[in-house]
């Protein structure tokens, strides 16, 4: 496999999508490389892109939740922090996702 | 000091940033990698984690007797400034 051609098509394939949902790569270049080296090496290890930063368990229907782009399934979690939980996307509006706080889901339900 | 432990995974780019900001203000930290580790000890982590409130978003870290999940430096900084 060669990794950086992976991460190049999994560019393709992820751009479009997220463009619909609102959603970008984040425009640091640095983190959307790291984040899509680690999405490619779990996809040659298990299959599938899963999400670099949350852990798959033993129930496989909850972890197709977290393969990438996982935004449809983490929906209002996501718009509250205008970015995916790793990161690799952002709203479209945002120019600098450092500025932005990553904060689990319980916190939105609390207010 | 509070203990502080940062629950991580190899993976994960704000796992990183957590142990790098806890690393660049000289404050002493336990790091376990869950995706390093076997089944049974996964388990128990996850439990853990669970336990406290979490989920399996990573990082999870236990400051004192306080936990947070994710990277946020405010809330690390609070929760180290909490009596």
């Amino acid at each position: 496999m060669n990794v950086e051609q992976r991460k190049q098509a999994l560019r393709f394939l992820f751009g479009p999508i997220v463009d619909k949902l609102g959603y970008k790569f984040t425009p640091v270049e640095e983190d959307a490389e790291f984040l899509l080296e680690q999405e490619v090496l779990l996809e040659a290890e298990t299959g599938m892109p899963y999400c670099p930063c949350q852990a798959r368990g033993k129930d496989r229907a909850e972890n197709m939740k977290i393969v990438c782009p996982c935004i449809p399934f983490h929906r209002r979690h996501y718009d509250a922090m205008k970015r995916c939980w790793c990161g690799l996307f952002v709203h479209k509006d945002v120019t600098d996702p450092d500025k932005l706080v990553q904060f689990p889901e319980s916190a939105i339900k609390e207010g | 000091m509070k203990k502080v432990k940062v629950y991580a995974l190899s993976t994960c780019l704000w796992c990183k940033k957590t142990k790098r900001y806890f690393e660049e203000k000289k404050i002493p930290f336990e790091a376990v990698d869950y995706d390093k580790q076997d089944d049974d000890c996964q388990q128990k982590i996850m439990e853990e984690i669970k336990a406290n409130g979490g989920t399996g978003s990573f990082p999870f870290v236990k400051i004192g007797n306080s936990c947070t999940q994710g990277y946020n430096p405010g809330e690390f900084e609070k929760l180290l400034e909490k009596k």
